[in-house]
């Protein structure tokens, strides 16, 4: 090949990979206003260290989308769903995304699991002005890029989740107060940030922290740490965790017959179906954590989802993860915000969800311009071996039983 | 100090495990320079299969290490000589490395089609159950683990010290010429060691799932303390794996309680590093062990 034909074959490839790039870029934008079904790309993590969420998210979504359906779907066409395993890797979570809006040329986009995959698939989805209503990344990496596009379907942002229990601790009277507290927490912005923000407003009212420790997420043996909390005898421990941190916390604790007045940990007794079978039914009493959602909460559509969950999934109102009730909300905006723009265009429902109030199975949501929802978790406590909001007030369903009792109590 | 001393204890109780894993990849290295890199999912395999018999047949997790272990055995022996046998040649030890890495990938694709990748536990009803010895809280199932790795590391000198097979096995590691012209079968005690390597893997995968929760995946972490340790210890030496893992268990412990769980995993690599710049052999090492494949 002579130097002139390989550059004229070099231009001609270069021309060629444009004309691609500009018919993909160019065809990206959904077809709405078609009559075919409504199609809803959702990466979620069906394998890899979240697949258990994953699959929860995945139970919601479909649930929403067969009782949608059953009652003549979106604006009267059909909803479908196109899922995608991402493995839990935030890489693969945004090709999915990518994949979604360029090559399945879908209609509307939901979140991932989690924030380690929500903040890469948000930023995809806003390039291509896809709204992105997302169950489950609530951590402050999802809201420091400050995307307009993001709606976060639960009542508050996950840094803010454990301010239930410092305004709870705060409303104790003063003697009840604890005195002393350790934070230990798993290095992970859905965990240690939470804690770190317990800390600060537990410090400002005077309750003095004997020990604080971030511990990485392949830390198996928590006894270390356990043993060193006990020995500075610390009435709180509040840990910012994800579940089998939290089970081997409250393994280690329970060995070493140390057991705090007051014991809070952000994830892990709140999975009314797994905490008691893997700490034992004896001990969860007077366990605190924190929950976005509860099923006798008596929010919009609740009564109605918990009921189809049961049919749908089996077990009882008590084994529905959260997480599905998250990815639930996450389908009724959608509904409620195509019926009210009459339209599922993107750039509408992104400008429309900016303003009002959105009724949901998670109560009813507000978001500030950069997704960050307006309203307050619940305090969950273990009572009487059963899960209960115990706090504020107006939603508690059992009483909050201080101090925690011993072990086996 | 107290805290120092408690840390102590759960490092021995932990370190006593890791040394039964340890010991199987050792021995399996001494006689057939074969680093098996499938031990870490061959530990967590055993872990599976006693926590299914302890969920369906309820039989305790410690009596399972008499079901698991010579099950494991069987097939300890059928890897060996369906994958590594077939290895010859001076590249054997490189090959056996990509052959045992893609049985421990295989082993970890199976167990996640099979149980998914939930983290599971084996929680027997005395989990909970710690004694108080002069202050020091000691778990129940970390006093059982250890010794269950210790009785099973003092049956494995024993077969290594007092039995005909066991002198071969030795023979066989201090040089594999001269034992196969003095009439050593190194085929059968190659196949038997590597079957007996597993076998340690399984007794201590039946202790793991007791202790720590576990899912497919776990063998990374595993078989890169294993490497460690064997390492620090001196390759094909058991004695160097017990000292060298009961160091781990105690530095890890101590450092978590002392100075910050950050540090705990690193630490240990720190003094492997510190360690082998003085004495690069290993612990219990001898120098001239070890030629270098290919060399």
């Amino acid at each position: 090949m002579t130097m002139t034909s390989t550059r004229i074959a070099v231009a001609l490839a270069g021309a060629t990979a444009l004309a691609a790039g500009a018919a993909t870029a160019g065809s990206a934008a959904p077809r709405s206003g078609s009559a075919g079904p409504i199609k809803i790309g959702i990466s979620l993590s069906l394998s890899g260290d979240f697949s258990d969420s994953g699959k929860a998210a995945k139970h919601g979504y479909e649930l929403w989308k067969n009782v949608v359906n059953a009652h003549g779907g979106v604006l009267g066409r059909k909803v479908q769903l196109i899922i995608k395993d991402d493995t839990s890797s935030p890489t693969q979570a945004s090709t999915n995304y990518q994949n979604f809006i360029t090559k399945d040329k879908v209609d509307l986009v939901f979140g991932p699991f989690s924030t380690l995959l929500s903040a890469p698939s948000a930023a995809v989805a806003n390039r291509y002005g896809y709204a992105f209503i997302e169950p489950a990344g609530g951590g402050p990496a999802v809201f420091q890029e400050k995307l307009h596009n993001v709606f976060f379907t639960q009542p508050a942002p996950v840094l803010q989740s454990a301010d239930v229990f410092a305004k709870f601790l705060l409303s104790l009277p003063k003697a009840q107060r604890p005195k002393t507290a350790a934070y230990p927490s798993l290095d992970d912005p859905f965990s240690s940030p939470i804690a770190d923000r317990v800390r600060t407003l537990l410090e400002k009212a005077g309750v003095k922290t004997v020990y604080k420790t971030i511990y990485p997420s392949e830390t198996t043996d928590m006894t270390p740490i356990m043993q060193k909390i006990a020995s500075k005898h610390p009435d709180a421990v509040i840990g910012g965790t994800q579940s089998n941190d939290a089970f081997a916390q409250v393994k280690a604790m329970i060995q070493l017959k140390f057991s705090p007045k007051f014991l809070f940990l952000t994830n892990g007794p709140n999975d009314p179906a797994e905490f008691p079978s893997k700490v034992g039914a004896k001990n969860v009493n007077g366990i605190f954590s924190t929950g976005d959602w509860f099923p006798e909460e008596r929010s919009p559509g609740n009564a109605a989802f918990v009921k189809a969950y049961v049919k749908a999934y089996g077990g009882s109102a008590g084994t529905v993860d959260p997480t599905a009730a998250e990815a639930y909300a996450a389908g009724q905006v959608v509904e409620d915000v195509a019926k009210k723009i009459h339209s599922i265009d993107n750039k509408k429902i992104i400008a429309t969800l900016h303003t009002g109030n959105w009724p949901t199975v998670e109560g009813v949501l507000r978001w500030n311009s950069i997704g960050e929802p307006q309203g307050s978790d619940l305090l969950v406590e273990w009572v009487n071996g059963k899960l209960s909001p115990v706090f504020p007030k107006n939603v508690a369903l059992a009483t909050a039983l201080t101090p925690k009792p011993g072990w086996g109590g | 100090m107290h805290n120092v001393v408690q840390a102590i204890i759960l490092g021995v109780l932990i370190g006593g495990v890791y040394a039964l894993m340890a010991s199987g990849l050792t021995l399996v290295f001494g006689i057939m320079k074969v680093i098996n890199v499938a031990q870490g999912a061959l530990v967590i395999l055993a872990a599976y299969l006693s926590y299914t018999l302890f969920s369906h047949l309820h039989v305790d997790p410690f009596l399972s290490i008499l079901i698991v272990t010579p099950a494991m055995f069987v097939l300890g022996v059928a890897v060996q000589l369906v994958f590594v046998r077939s290895l010859r040649g001076r590249d054997a030890s490189e090959l056996s490395l990509l052959v045992t890495w893609a049985l421990a990938l295989g082993i970890e694709g199976a167990l996640s089609a099979v149980f998914q990748t939930t983290y599971r536990s084996t929680l027997p009803s005395y989990t909970y159950r710690s004694w108080d010895i002069f202050g020091y809280q000691v778990g129940l199932v970390r006093v059982l683990g250890f010794a269950a790795s210790a009785l099973l590391l003092g049956l494995l000198s024993l077969l290594l010290t007092r039995t005909r097979f066991g002198r071969a096995v030795r023979a066989t590691v201090q040089n594999p010429t001269a034992a196969t012209l003095l009439g050593v079968d190194s085929n059968r005690v190659q196949t038997l060691s590597f079957g007996i390597g597993v076998s340690m893997a399984a007794a201590a995968g039946a202790v793991y799932g007791v202790i720590y929760p576990f899912n497919p995946g776990s063998h990374y972490d595993l078989i890169s303390r294993l490497l460690s340790i064997v390492v620090l210890g001196g390759l094909g030496s058991i004695g160097g794996a017990v000292a060298a893992a009961l160091t781990m268990g105690v530095v890890e412990s101590v450092v978590a309680v002392e100075i910050s769980p950050t540090w705990a995993a690193f630490s240990f690599f720190i003094v492997l590093i510190a360690f082998l710049l003085v004495r690069p052999q290993g612990i219990f090492g001898l120098r001239s062990s070890f030629t270098p494949p290919g060399s």
